[in-house]
Parts: C-alpha cells; sequence; structure tokens
C-alpha cells in the first residue's frame, strides 16, 4: 500500500510559511506520496504557493480557517484525516505545532513525537529528537497507525521546487460555534531605540554572566568594539535587558558582520537567531558547551578574564 | 477560581549525563530538580488567586524528585498538593495526560496551568493532552493572563519573531505557561513553615482506576550521544595571548573590525 505522508501548511496573510518547504522534504523522506493540506478562507493563494513542494495539495476554504485557530484547523484536519487515512502527518515545532500536534493526536488517537531533527520509516515513523538540553539524543517510532511528528525548524533543507501537485478541494463543514479560543489581536515586533538586526557588530550574553550588573560587560565590549548589545532569551526573562534585544525564535534574527556570544550555552532556540551571522566568536568557560558547534572562534574560558583583555588588545 | 498547576521534577541536565556500555542512561547519578518552566506557572496561578479569590493545587506524578517539587510549590503559597506514585519514564505524554485527568477531574477547576514543556525531553505535549482528556480548552506558550470575565479570559500568547496574539479562551482551560510571564517568588519562610502544615494527597494510579499504565503511544528506541559537529578554532593560552591572537585574526584574517 503506498504510505501517504501529510504536511500541514503553516501561512499567515495569504503567505506560506517558509518551513512548508522544509515539511515537504521531511515528507518526501518518509513517504510515498507527498500531501500538503491548506486550511484558508476561499480565494486564497496558499495552495497555489505550496503546490510545487508536494505531489498533491488537499484544500478546506471556510471564512472561519483564517485567521489560523488551532480548534478549527484540527476540526478540518481530523475529518480529511479519518476519511484518507495518511501513514502520518508532520507539522513545524512552532507556536502552530505545539497547540494543533496535540490537538490532532488525542482527537485521531495518535502517536506525536516533537522537535524532530530526523524523521525515516522503519516499521512505522522514527524520529529522533535531543532531550536532556542536548546532551543525549533519542530515538523513538510511533506505535500507532496513524503517525503524527513537528519537527524543527530548520533540520531539514527546504525541499526544491517541482512540477505542481494537483490541487483537491475538499468539503468538510466547519462548525465555527464550537471554537473555544478566538483570536483577539495581533501584535507585531516592537522595535527598540536600536534595531538590533541591522546591526553589523552585535555582543551578546547569556545567563551564564551572572546578575544584571555583571552584564553590564556585554555592553562595555559592545562599545569598545563599535556594535550593539543583545541577549538570550533567559536574560530577558529575568529582566535584566529588554526584550527588543532577545535574539532567537522567539526574539528577533540576526546576520551581523561579527557576533559575540558571551557566556551564551547556545539553546537552539537562541542558536535559530544568529547561526547565519558571518563571524561568530563564543566565549565561554565551559568547553563543551554546544555553541562552540556554531561559532568560528572560540575561547573556553572565564568571560571576565578574556574580555578585560580583549579590551587591553582592542586598544592597542 | 480554582487552579490546578502541574509540576514535574526533571532529570538536571547540567549534571552529569552518560550512558552505560548497553546504551542505557545512568539513572544512579541523574539529579532531580522542579521544571523551570512550571515554576512561571505556579507563580501564576497564586497571583490570579491573590487577584481574583480562590485557591491553588499543585499536583506531581513521579517518582520522589516530584514531592520535593510539591513542597516548593505550597511554600510558595499553594493551598494543596496531590502526589501520584508511578515511573513516568515509561509512560509518555499520553500516560501522563490520562492519569493527571484522573486525578483532577471531579475537583471542578477554572482553570489548569502547565509549564510550556519540560527541560528535560521536552515533549510540550501533556497540556493540551491533558485539556482534552478533561473536555477543557487548552492553548500554549502564553505570556500574559487577565482576570477571568464572563466565563472567559483574555491571554497573551507568544509566537515567533517577537509577534504575540492575544487570545481569548473559555473557561475551564489548560494554558502552558512559557518563561519570563512573571518573576517566580523565592518561598519565604513562614511560606515554608506553612507548607508543612499543609495536605499532601498521596494516590497511585491504581487508586486512580488504572489496574495497568496506559500504552505509550511512541515507544523509545534508544539514546545516542549527539553527533559531533565540526568545532569552532578554539584559542588556547592565557587571557592575554587568547585575546591578543582574537583581535589579531578579526582584523587580519577576517578584516571585521
Amino acid at each position: 500500500m503506498s504510505r501517504s505522508v501529510w504536511l500541514v501548511a503553516e501561512h499567515q496573510d495569504d503567505q506560506l510559511h517558509q518551513g512548508a518547504a522544509e515539511l515537504a522534504s521531511a515528507a518526501r523522506a518518509v513517504g510515498d506520496e507527498t500531501v500538503a493540506v491548506v486550511c484558508a478562507a476561499p480565494g486564497g493563494t496558499v495552495p497555489q504557493q505550496v503546490a510545487p513542494s508536494v505531489d498533491r495539495v488537499l484544500v478546506v476554504e471556510d471564512p472561519a480557517l483564517d485567521p489560523y485557530s488551532a480548534g478549527l484547523w484540527a476540526q478540518a484536519i481530523v475529518a480529511l484525516a479519518r476519511e484518507h487515512g495518511p501513514a502520518a502527518i508532520l507539522l513545524p515545532h512552532a507556536p502552530l505545532g505545539r497547540d494543533l500536534a496535540p490537538l490532532l493526536a488525542s482527537r485521531l488517537e495518535a502517536g506525536l513525537m516533537t522537535d524532530c531533527l530526523e524523521l525515516e520509516w522503519d516499521e512505522g515513523l522514527v524520529g529522533t529528537r535531543s532531550v536532556f538540553r542536548r546532551k543525549l539524543v533519542a530515538r523513538e517510532r510511533v506505535a500507532t497507525p496513524l503517525a503524527l511528528a513537528t519537527c524543527q525548524r530548520g533540520a531539514f533543507s527546504a525541499a526544491p521546487a517541482g512540477a505542481p501537485g494537483a490541487i483537491v478541494t475538499a468539503a468538510v463543514d466547519i462548525d465555527a460555534d464550537a471554537v473555544r479560543t478566538r483570536l483577539v489581536a495581533m501584535e507585531r515586533a516592537e522595535v527598540g531605540e536600536v534595531n538590533i538586526s541591522e546591526a553589523e557588530v552585535i555582543v551578546a550574553g547569556g545567563r551564564g554572566l551572572g546578575d544584571a550588573e555583571k552584564f553590564g560587560i556585554v555592553q562595555t565590549l559592545a562599545d569598545a568594539l563599535g556594535g550593539v548589545m543583545g541577549a538570550s532569551r533567559p536574560v530577558v526573562d529575568q529582566g535584566w535587558v529588554p526584550h527588543d534585544r532577545q535574539i532567537g525564535s522567539s526574539g528577533v534574527t540576526v546576520r551581523p558582520k561579527l557576533y559575540f556570544a558571551l557566556g551564551i550555552s547556545g539553546a537552539v532556540q537562541h542558536v535559530v537567531g544568529m547561526r547565519e551571522s558571518d563571524v561568530i566568536v563564543a566565549i565561554n568557560k565551559d568547553p563543551q558547551a554546544p555553541i562552540f558547534e556554531y561559532a568560528h572562534y572560540g575561547i573556553a574560558a572565564d568571560v571576565f578574564k578574556v574580555v578585560p583583555a580583549l579590551l587591553a588588545a582592542l586598544g592597542s | 477560581m480554582r487552579i490546578a498547576v502541574c509540576m514535574k521534577a526533571v532529570v538536571d541536565s547540567q549534571a552529569r549525563i552518560e550512558l552505560d556500555g548497553d546504551g542505557n542512561l545512568r539513572q544512579e547519578q541523574l539529579r532531580y530538580e522542579v521544571n523551570e518552566y512550571d515554576l512561571y506557572a505556579v507563580e501564576e496561578a497564586i497571583r490570579l488567586v491573590e487577584e481574583n479569590e480562590g485557591d491553588v493545587t499543585v499536583i506531581s506524578l513521579g517518582a520522589d524528585g516530584a514531592v520535593q517539587g510539591l513542597r516548593k510549590g505550597l511554600a510558595m503559597g499553594a493551598a494543596a498538593a496531590i502526589y501520584v506514585e508511578c515511573d513516568p519514564f515509561f509512560l509518555g505524554p499520553h500516560g501522563v495526560a490520562l492519569l493527571l485527568a484522573a486525578a483532577l477531574r471531579e475537583e471542578g477547576y477554572d482553570l489548569v496551568l502547565t509549564g510550556v514543556e519540560s527541560g528535560d525531553l521536552g515533549c510540550s505535549q501533556v497540556g493540551v493532552l491533558l485539556g482534552e482528556e478533561l473536555g477543557f480548552a487548552s492553548t500554549t506558550l502564553v505570556v500574559g493572563t487577565s482576570a477571568p470575565a464572563d466565563g472567559h479570559m483574555q491571554v497573551r500568547r507568544e509566537l515567533e519573531g517577537g509577534e504575540h496574539a492575544t487570545v481569548q479562551i473559555q473557561l475551564p482551560a489548560v494554558l502552558t505557561i512559557q518563561s519570563g510571564i512573571n518573576e517566580p517568588r523565592y518561598p519565604s519562610l513562614k511560606g515554608i513553615m506553612a507548607a508543612k502544615r499543609k495536605e499532601l494527597v498521596h494516590t497511585t494510579p491504581a487508586e486512580l482506576g488504572f489496574a495497568e499504565l496506559p500504552t505509550p503511544r511512541v515507544t523509545a528506541l534508544g539514546l545516542a550521544p549527539p553527533p559531533p559537529r565540526e568545532l569552532a578554532r578554539m584559542l588556547e593560552g592565557s587571557a592575554e595571548e587568547m585575546a591578543a591572537e582574537l583581535v589579531r585574526i578579526l582584523r587580519e584574517e577576517e578584516k571585521a573590525l
């Protein structure tokens, strides 16, 4: 029997999210047929946008499906999955997948693997995921007839565009009154006094620096380099610096010419926001910190010893 | 309003985590701590009842380390605690959600909070699965709550790239709480003393109606060290030597300064 693997196409304002092509390549690696499911308002172009990445596009159109609502999208996808019986459904490990994937898992009685880095088919959908803050990787296999997985952003290279797959509109009744969550408003990203996404030199610090006062060393080095100060999420959570300085998946993505990471361990949420920087320098006293896997130059030593030496060397 | 908060004892990832010769986790050297995200959830629950009346119950499921977390929740201000004794390593998120739902179902909670994910396994599923088992609405990645009104409450959800969504959710509901939503309080000495007199209900899967533990929907195949990646060019020497070398590289080789 041919194995149909679906992906849920993420979109906003009639614009397909670029992550859909990543899911398509993940789906292609494990399925005979790849199908994109599009839940959208009538008249949009998302089906046409995703068609070149997949063999087939299944579209459910209803005004209530835009903007995204986990409850209503789940209604549509559950109905389609019950009718067509896919082998697996893939979603992004992102705000959409965090809501929607467990809803589908519950309603379709399916096992779910989250934040997968690799997928393969071996008597079922097998996924690899990081555990214990990336110190180990776990391999898992879904044991139910339908398998669900969410994929880490950037872990799969985007599928090249091919001949557009056929677009099929499915008739599914959406009961908009059954939904218990409603989007009230969207807020765009706040832009602070300094727009760090445009900076050419960024010096970012992590919670490893200790406290808000000690974090000042980040600004000192930034000033000496003519750059701007940034931070990882835990620093912002602690209130040491404002949110507009947060670099990573829930903050800003940056691509400066020079990036310094001081006392940053290198959690994936941070790394996705800075790994495209031209030159990355990491200073961290833990030689096993994952940040050294992304840096071009590494110094495994105490930030508070190295940075003063660096300031002196820069002045000479 | 009645609020339950789910807490997990997670493996301390700062400690040594190693595999034995057979590829099994060396469990004897694992240390447990309270899942950091859950502390934000406890704090948010306590603030909500301080402002809107009600009470907070903390619940945890797992081996001994779970009780320590519950005591911290009580010391922070929860009124009661429920401890479900079992081995969560082999349950999977679905099984955990079934057991938690069985323990919480009859208690008439308006709100159930969990951390957004666990710091050790990071499945990030239990909150939504629990909502489905309880028949509650749910949403994830919550970084702001407001006072409930007319059977609803408005919450702020963190999206990507600095975007946020304000969502109105019908009660009863499950919210998964993201870090940074508040500043979790440190238990006061008075709170720690008071916690010792608070009720800590001990139960088991059997008492909750599970003759056998639920079968996991995902099978663990094995653990392995992460694949090696290309490391940075590591500089060596004294702080002054490394600093001088780095400045030379950035000026002369990279022309980045």
